[in-house]
């Protein structure tokens, strides 16, 4: 049997993966419980199972397993800390970014990948990232707001 | 007094859990002794099944069953009883279920799925409703016209494939058209697409040994699903128990009923097991349930002063395999397709037709936007042929005070303002001229107005349980599902204004269970904010009554002279108070002994005398409330590309009162995004053998944010009324429901194209522009 080692928010994890073609979602979700990660397409369309890898934000759907071996993943249940949650999400539940909610967790995480390694990212660049996500019910208006008030208090907290 | 909860922009109670990941959807869930399901779909749009060998795929690793419908004897239905769980001896359209294999993995299933073989006798098909419709064309269901059904409402012609029959008349057709001095006249086509939410459609049942039927589902409608499933089973509907966690999106695509009595009946197979499926993309467009799918012509007649003399349309749906979840919308789409203006003589024939497609179900909207969409463009044609503004002609024949729509119904003042509406629009838009066409772009604008009258069973109702805890603070029971729009948050506001709560005292139940929450009809047509509402404001008034009950017992007084304040019942004379948490749980004096009875509730709200339309006119008190708005456009068109941007849209509606105005903006916001999809981008399509195609995402277009609109101006009339809680009217559906034809008017304005088919995509832009005479 294939067997997967990486970390995952932190934890070092061997996943032992079944026959056949296992993506980082299922592995994410199914072997490790992390359902915070959703997979709304399977095709990399969606952006909704979007995960942070070794810094880079990946969709968990189109990663296949073994592609993770030896790398670090973040996935939405790294972020809060206790119940506080991360400036990112507060944005979003601040600007009523959320309404069915199922994009929402890859968003952050596609915000999270982008703040991190360029805290001073441009609007273009900033749109472009969430170019990458679909959402059905929003029409984007709110979740372009919730992007710019996280980068605001990203700012304000460093 | 001074509204505290309604009307203010509390933040959602479901937020933060839906930030974190906690939030769970149906596909988060794991039961213990759980198999996963997969399914084999036709395939062929139409055939007969002569044999399925399952025998190979029974054997592979890790599969516990593999389960066929032959034999099986079930249909199942709500109004109209036309659908096996899983093709029994035919199969109707390609993405039907033929046989769902049960295994340890996922992956297990999808191995042995492809070690089943089916042998097929195909039959010729048809995917167009009006060539369904003729005579002659592939009959998809011997026995239509024999079903059971509910026939005051489903009107069937047997021996065609036309499995319902709308149709309105009121007043007459040859006088109208006679009165007028202007006829205009078209063909229209909204194609079949897909509502799209994010979430795939999910389910897992579970059979006890005791025959007990226990399910999880993404599902708008918990109770219709527990009936229709006790009702295909022949079991009483209390072994029936529907969970359903959040939903991740619903649009009309997870109502009524749809991949759930296939996950059941595969379930029944293998008691004490429970068995999940979890749709990819693709099964979601062509195994769940689709919308839309018009085809339809009509006429307007007019005086030279714009007043409207008459109305002709037929339209003909393109339903698909099974016509249990198309029959309403297709009644829906007829007595509305008039739009929010008096026609005094107004012919429609509506034609629910089986086509070999699938379902055609709920969409945002439901049968508005078809109808609609006919009307809205017309009337912007019939504008330049009278030499009138599209507004003029729309003041002339709004709905209004006295004035009666096509269902017979007699509009009040307090239904709302059309005219306030599209003032607001017609600003908003004036506010920004066009810049001239350049060598680039063209620029143009349109308008249009809608209504929505909501669809429901005559008997639908909310119910309500209020129950107050020992620390004051208060549980609100209803079963209205939160799928996005926001239903938690706004019961929760209106159930700490009724009872002048702290908005943290109250706590709506969010999990809905049939063992536990309260009946209710279903979370469609826009009506939890309305008539849970007002359920909550029933079972909030007699929660109050009972608190009095005994603090009157306590002070040995007349409950009626107790005021309730803010949580507090106050004795008028002496100052005494008492608390909702000391009434709690009745009185309890110093030693003991108590009086009165626990603090818990019930209410309920149907919206009142509503009725089935008449069979023969069409007629009746079948709308119970409306919403009025109108929507506006500034869009530019890339010559060399036919992209179209959406400078910006502008909505106004009628909302009553909105009970959280940002929530009613998101509404609007992505409402409009969703109908811009539907007007420029939406539409499946088929292989030449009767596949759908562009199943998945990309290939499938739904709008990314590039494609938004530049800008959004919302406006939220308030017009106060009797009907709603705190006058709060539906509002949820209707930002889609104009703005098809209000983009489409644009784009006449723009390029003096007269599009009437969806989706108005660049390659078609481009090909109107080369046949295109001169600039406007
Ligand atoms: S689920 Fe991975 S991108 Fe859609
Ligand atoms: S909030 Fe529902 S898909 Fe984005």
């Amino acid at each position: 049997m294939r067997v997967l080692n990486f970390t995952v928010n932190g934890t070092p994890r061997t996943v032992h993966l079944e026959e056949g073609r296992v993506m980082l979602a299922s592995v994410l979700r199914d072997s490790l419980g992390l359902t915070g990660t959703k997979v709304g397409c399977g095709t990399g369309q969606c952006g909704s199972c979007t995960v942070v890898m070794d810094g880079k934000a990946v969709t968990s759907c189109t990663v296949p397993a073994e592609k993770a071996e030896g790398t670090s993943v973040l996935t939405i249940e790294s972020l809060a800390e206790g119940s506080v949650l991360h400036p990112i999400q507060q944005a979003f539940v601040e600007a009523g970014a959320i309404q069915c909610g199922f994009c929402t967790p890859g968003i952050v995480m596609r915000l999270y990948a982008l703040f991190t390694q360029n805290p001073d990212a441009d609007d273009e660049t900033i749109m472009k990232e969430l170019d990458k996500h679909l959402c059905r019910c929003t029409g984007y208006e709110t979740i372009v707001q919730a992007a710019r008030l996280a980068q605001e208090k990203l700012r304000a907290a460093r | 007094m001074t509204l505290q909860h309604v009307g203010k922009n509390v933040p959602r109670v479901d937020s933060v859990r839906k930030a974190t990941g906690e939030a769970l959807f149906v596909a988060d869930i794991v039961l213990p002794r759980m198999l996963h399901a997969k399914v084999l779909r036709a395939g062929i749009p139409h055939g007969k099944i002569r044999s399925i060998d399952t025998s190979k795929a029974s054997a592979m690793p890790g599969v516990k069953k593999v389960v066929t419908g032959q034999r099986c004897g079930m249909l199942f239905g709500t109004c109209l009883w036309d659908q096996p769980p899983l093709a029994v001896d035919k199969v109707r359209h390609a993405g039907e279920p033929v046989a769902v294999v049960l295994a340890e993995t996922e992956n297990q299933a999808a191995a042995a799925l492809k070690e089943i073989a089916v042998d097929y006798e195909k039959l010729p098909f048809v995917l167009d409703p009006v060539e369904a419709a003729a005579p002659g064309a592939p009959l998809i269901h011997e026995k239509n016209g024999e079903y059971r059904r509910v026939d005051y409402s489903v009107h069937p012609i047997p021996g065609s494939n036309v499995f319902h029959h709308y149709k309105l008349r009121k007043g007459n057709e040859q006088e109208g058209f006679a009165k007028a001095d202007v006829t205009v006249e078209d063909e229209f086509e909204f194609p079949l697409s897909s509502q799209a939410p994010l979430e795939p459609h999910g389910a897992i049942c579970r059979f006890g040994a005791d025959g007990d039927l226990e399910i999880w589902a993404s599902n708008q409608a918990p109770f219709v699903l527990r009936d229709v499933l006790a009702d295909m089973f022949g079991i009483s509907a209390s072994k029936v128990r529907v969970h359903i966690p959040y939903l991740g999106g619903g649009f009309g695509g997870k109502s009524d009923v749809s991949i759930e009595p296939m996950v059941a009946y595969a379930a029944s197979f293998v008691p004490g097991y429970a068995v999940k499926l979890a749709l990819t993309r693709g099964e979601v467009i062509s195994g769940a349930l689709i919308g839309r799918g018009m085809k339809g012509r009509m006429r307007i007649g007019a005086k030279l002063d714009g007043t409207f003399t008459a109305l002709k349309a037929e339209m003909y749906f393109a339903d698909g395999a099974y016509g249990d979840t198309g029959w309403p919308v297709d009644t829906v789409a007829g007595h509305n397709c008039t739009g929010p203006y008096e026609f005094p003589n107004a012919i429609v024939d509506v034609y629910g037709v089986y086509t070999n497609s699938p379902s055609v179900g709920a969409y945002r909207g439901y049968g508005h936007p078809e109808g609609q969409f006919m009307s809205s463009r017309l009337i912007d044609m019939l504008a330049r042929k009278l030499d009138m503004t599209p507004a003029e002609i729309m003041r002339k024949n709004f709905l209004r005070e006295g004035r009666k729509n096509a269902l017979g119904q007699t509009i009040k003042k307090s239904n709302g303002d059309l005219f306030g509406c599209l003032d607001v629009v017609e600003k908003a838009l004036a506010e920004e001229p066009l810049p001239p066409n350049d060598e680039r772009y063209i620029y143009g604008k349109g308008i249009a107005s809608m209504m929505k009258s909501p669809k429901m069973a005559a008997n639908a109702a909310s119910c309500c349980h209020v129950q107050v805890n020992a620390d004051g603070s208060a549980f609100v029971n209803l079963a209205g599902i939160e799928m996005g729009q926001g239903v938690h948050t706004v019961f929760a506001q209106m159930a700490a204004e009724a009872l002048e709560l702290p908005f943290e005292k109250v706590r709506i139940y969010f999990d809905v269970d049939t063992q536990f929450s309260p009946w209710e009809w279903q979370t469609v047509a826009s009506m939890q904010t309305y008539r849970g509402g007002r359920a909550i404001q029933d079972a909030c008034r007699a929660l109050v009554e009972k608190a009095k009950e005994t603090a009157a017992k306590v002070w040995n007084c007349v409950p009626g002279m107790i005021a309730y304040k803010e949580g507090v019942c106050v004795h008028p004379n002496t100052g005494a108070t008492l608390s909702l948490g000391a009434l709690a749980r009745g009185f309890m004096a110093a030693n003991g002994l108590t009086v009165g009875e626990p603090l818990a509730a019930t209410g309920w709200y149907r919206v009142p005398e509503i009725t089935e339309p008449d069979p023969e006119t069409g007629m009746g008190n079948a709308a119970g409330s409306w919403t009025f708005g109108a929507q506006g456009c500034a869009l530019r068109v890339d010559r060399r590309t036919g992209e179209v941007k959406i400078l910006h849209f502008a909505s106004a509606f009628d909302v009553g009162k909105a009970v959280n105005p940002a929530a009613t903006r998101g509404q609007v916001t992505g409402g409009v995004v969703q109908g811009m999809g539907a007007a420029l981008m939406e539409k499946i399509l088929f292989t030449d053998e009767g596949v759908a195609k562009n199943v998945t995402f990309p290939a499938y277009k739904i709008p990314r944010l590039h494609d938004a609109p530049e800008k959004q101006t919302v406006v939220l009339l308030e017009t106060p009324n009797e009907e709603g809680p705190w006058s709060a009217k539906p509002m949820a559906e209707h930002p889609i429901v104009a703005v098809a034809p209000t983009i489409l008017n644009a784009l006449r304005d723009a390029t003096g194209v007269e599009f009437t088919a969806l989706p108005v995509t660049p390659e078609r832009i481009l090909e109107a522009l080369k046949t295109r005479k001169e600039d406007k």
